[in-house]
């Protein structure tokens, strides 16, 4: 079995299949991990650069240790402090780095597409740890493999992405990978927050009532709230959206079944969750992190699979 | 110098020789004779299928000079003018500095001289086009100046529109507005659809055109002056026009050869030669533009020609700048995406309604008349390649296109591409 693809730009473009592939292979690594030495020789001699053009703190760790984990040789590189703060573009950037002699890619970047951009120009695979507001595909890969270890199926399975929809890459890519694997799909937050095409764009349902949206999933997906954002005039306060947005422990135990509560971090306690709903035990963060790695580990050996054989 | 062109056929309604297939003499830059004519001339074209119409106008376009030379020259932009079978061109101002001045208006109409394209620089209305004070316009409009526009800057202030539409009637000139409103649609970078939602990219909504284009004709008929809004590419634009007209209020447009050609849906691989402004809209828009053509709601094509280096289009979508190239692809791309136009309305958007929008000399295609020509090839079929245009941000390039410009006759010069 192989990928039909050799790039991860983003769930868009993986079958149901490849998904499947991809989740089957992580569960074997997450096996792999539990062993005293967690490490195998898979992609010995296959040169890996993270090129980490945002912030990132644990998507960062997690490409490193998955690659480290497979044996890989692994450069770090980040915006800040490199010759990109000299204005270099990043096709120069990517094209010098290539030149000694690096197998793939794994890039975070800022502008929506840019993965794809890189992907045109460059012989190497590329995988998408973030681009923009477009999409985040690792990080749906480890939600649904955390929801399925959960629930045993994404099939029917209710899921509430709860935030800033508009600016997500989370959801986005979430919502790809829900709606191709039959799970439902609502997507919650203010409607200053919520794409005006979301629901003609993709097969998911728009509420606007936090209360209503969590009495009818499973699942709570709750992203971030960038505060970064905050200057675009898309909504009142912090103060605001987390009364009527943010997710507490008496809302919690007012709904009729325990629902799992899920967040891509990093949280921002008091806003969208507090310190009691994320630390509960209907929390599965944690479990998403650790999966993380896994996850990972099989993006990297499925795609240097494809690049051995070719 | 005689210029003899053999068994041409004449697109040109307001000639009696109107689709006939005939021969054309041209001597001292006038029609001589039109009909069989035997005696050799010093040039003589004989080329099969070969169409002949007045010389085609594009009223909006940047030649990036002075300033931006890197991008585009006057002597640049002529040359993919003429190759694509303009005879005259309506220059931007949107240069720097901003041509919003009598000495800038000069520059151009002197260096225009001595190209093979007629140039007519466009004054912008208000100082450095910054949309606050009004430019010197009637300044302008004696060293030439043909029409009044900010440009790429869409007036955002109802105010200083509405004051510069009621300054111009004193020398009757028109103003060119893009229909932007800029609060709407600042962080947009294509349009907003289920297109942009899909691509995860900031989407501009119709309705920041639409609003503007409601606005624009309502100061149109508030001060009984002249409008031409360009880059017209929603439905309900084209919608607002068509009443706007029937109403008798004194508004015109026109739209760009990659509304008719393209829509958002062909942005799924964030081809940054796509990345326009205004935006690529949906297909029914597409269509409704199509329609508006054919109705004649639309009166010209505007190439919005807009050269950028290499430089700042390979680059990630959002860093990428606006604009493609149009000048040489123009009548190809129409003809090839809408087979159905006719020749002689094509002619008419590209010629007759902008001269007479813009008050450009009109000369028919007869005896004794000024030989302003533009010499085409419909049914040709060429793959766009070389391109004389100092910057290559076009999504044709490498395409195949039926239909091709193979130049002009203008200023009694003879200016013939590859065919």
């Amino acid at each position: 079995m192989a990928l039909s693809t050799r790039h991860l730009l983003g769930i868009k473009d993986l079958t149901p299949a490849d998904i499947s592939l991809l989740l089957d292979t992580a569960k074997q690594f997450k096996e792999v991990l539990q062993r005293p030495i967690k490490k195998v020789p898979s992609l010995r001699d296959v040169t890996i650069v993270n090129l980490f053009y945002e912030n990132s703190t644990r998507t960062r760790i997690s490409f490193e240790l998955a690659e480290k984990r497979l044996s890989a040789d692994t450069i770090n590189f980040s915006a800040s402090g490199s010759s990109v703060s000299k204005g270099e573009t990043l096709l120069d950037t990517v094209n010098n780095i290539l030149s000694m002699k690096v197998d793939m890619v794994v890039m975070r970047h800022s502008a929506s597409g840019a993965p794809h951009f890189l992907a045109k120009h460059i012989p190497a695979s590329i995988i998408n740890a973030g681009d923009g507001i477009n999409e985040h595909p690792t990080q749906a890969l480890l939600d649904a493999f955390s929801i399925i270890e959960k629930f045993g199926t994404l099939n029917g399975t209710r899921v509430a992405i709860i935030g800033d929809i508009m600016h997500s890459r989370v959801a986005q890519s979430n919502i790809y990978l829900l709606t191709k694997m039959g799970a439902e799909v609502v997507v919650c937050g203010p409607p200053t927050l919520i794409p005006k095409y979301i629901d003609q764009a993709f097969n998911v349902r728009v509420e606007y009532n936090l209360t209503k949206a969590l009495e009818w999933c499973d699942v709570a997906n709750v992203l971030r709230i960038q505060l970064e954002r905050q200057n675009q005039v898309l909504f009142s306060s912090l103060r605001e959206y987390s009364l009527v947005y943010g997710i507490n422990k008496r809302i919690l135990d007012s709904l009729e079944k325990k629902i799992t509560i899920m967040h891509p971090g990093p949280i921002n306690r008091g806003v969208e969750l507090d310190s009691d709903v994320a630390d509960s035990d209907q929390s599965i963060i944690l479990q998403q992190v650790e999966n993380g790695v896994a996850v990972r580990m099989a993006v990297l050996y499925l795609l240097a699979g494809d690049r051995n054989s070719s | 110098m005689d210029i003899l062109l053999r068994q041409v056929r004449i697109i040109d309604p307001s000639s009696p020789f109107h689709q006939q297939q005939i021969d054309i003499l041209i001597q001292n830059g006038k029609i001589g004779q039109i009909g069989t004519i035997d005696s050799p001339a010093s040039k003589e074209i004989h080329i099969e299928g070969l169409h002949v119409s007045t010389g085609w106008v594009d009223v909006y376009a940047n030649f990036c000079d002075p300033g931006l030379e890197y991008k585009e020259t006057l002597e640049s932009g002529a040359q993919a003018a003429a190759a694509g079978g303009y005879t005259d061109v309506m220059v931007l101002p949107n240069t720097s500095p901003v041509l919003h001045n009598k000495s800038g208006i000069e520059y151009i109409v002197q260096k225009g001289k001595s190209l093979p394209v007629t140039i007519h620089p466009i004054g912008a209305i208000t100082k450095n086009a910054e949309g606050k004070e009004l430019a010197e316009m009637y300044d302008m409009h004696e060293s030439g100046a043909v029409a009044f526009s900010d440009g790429t800057n869409t007036i955002q202030s109802s105010g200083i529109l509405l004051k510069a539409l009621q300054y111009l009637k004193a020398i009757d000139k028109t103003v060119i507005q893009v229909p932007d409103d800029k609060a709407i649609s600042a962080t947009g970078l294509m349009n907003e659809g289920i297109e942009s939602t899909r691509l995860g990219l900031p989407g501009k909504p119709a309705i920041a055109e639409e609003l503007m284009v409601q606005r624009d004709i309502e100061l149109a008929k508030y001060t009984n002056s002249k409008i031409h809004l360009t880059g017209i590419s929603t439905l309900k634009s084209i919608d607002l026009i068509r009443a706007a007209k029937k109403e008798g209020i004194a508004v015109t447009c026109s739209v760009t050869p990659y509304h008719i050609c393209f829509c958002d849906e062909d942005m799924a691989q964030y081809d940054t030669n796509l990345k326009v402004n205004p935006p690529l809209r949906t297909r029914a828009d597409m269509e409704a533009v199509r329609e508006g053509l054919q109705d004649g709601s639309v009166d010209c094509i505007a190439t919005h020609h807009l050269p950028q280096d290499r430089d700042h289009k390979l680059l990630e979508f959002e860093y990428a700048d606006y604009g493609m190239t149009g000048l040489e692809t123009c009548f190809a791309a129409i003809h090839s995406c809408m087979p159905e136009l006719s020749l002689e309305k094509l002619v008419m958007l590209l010629s007759s309604n902008p001269r007479r929008i813009f008050d450009l000399e009109m000369n028919s295609i007869d005896i004794n008349a000024i030989a302003s020509f533009t010499l085409f090839l419909p049914e040709q079929k060429w793959i766009v390649k070389k391109l004389e245009t100092k910057s290559k941000n076009s999504p044709f390039v490498g395409k195949e296109l039926t239909g091709k410009a193979i130049g002009i006759i203008n200023k009694d010069k003879l200016f013939l591409n590859e065919y």
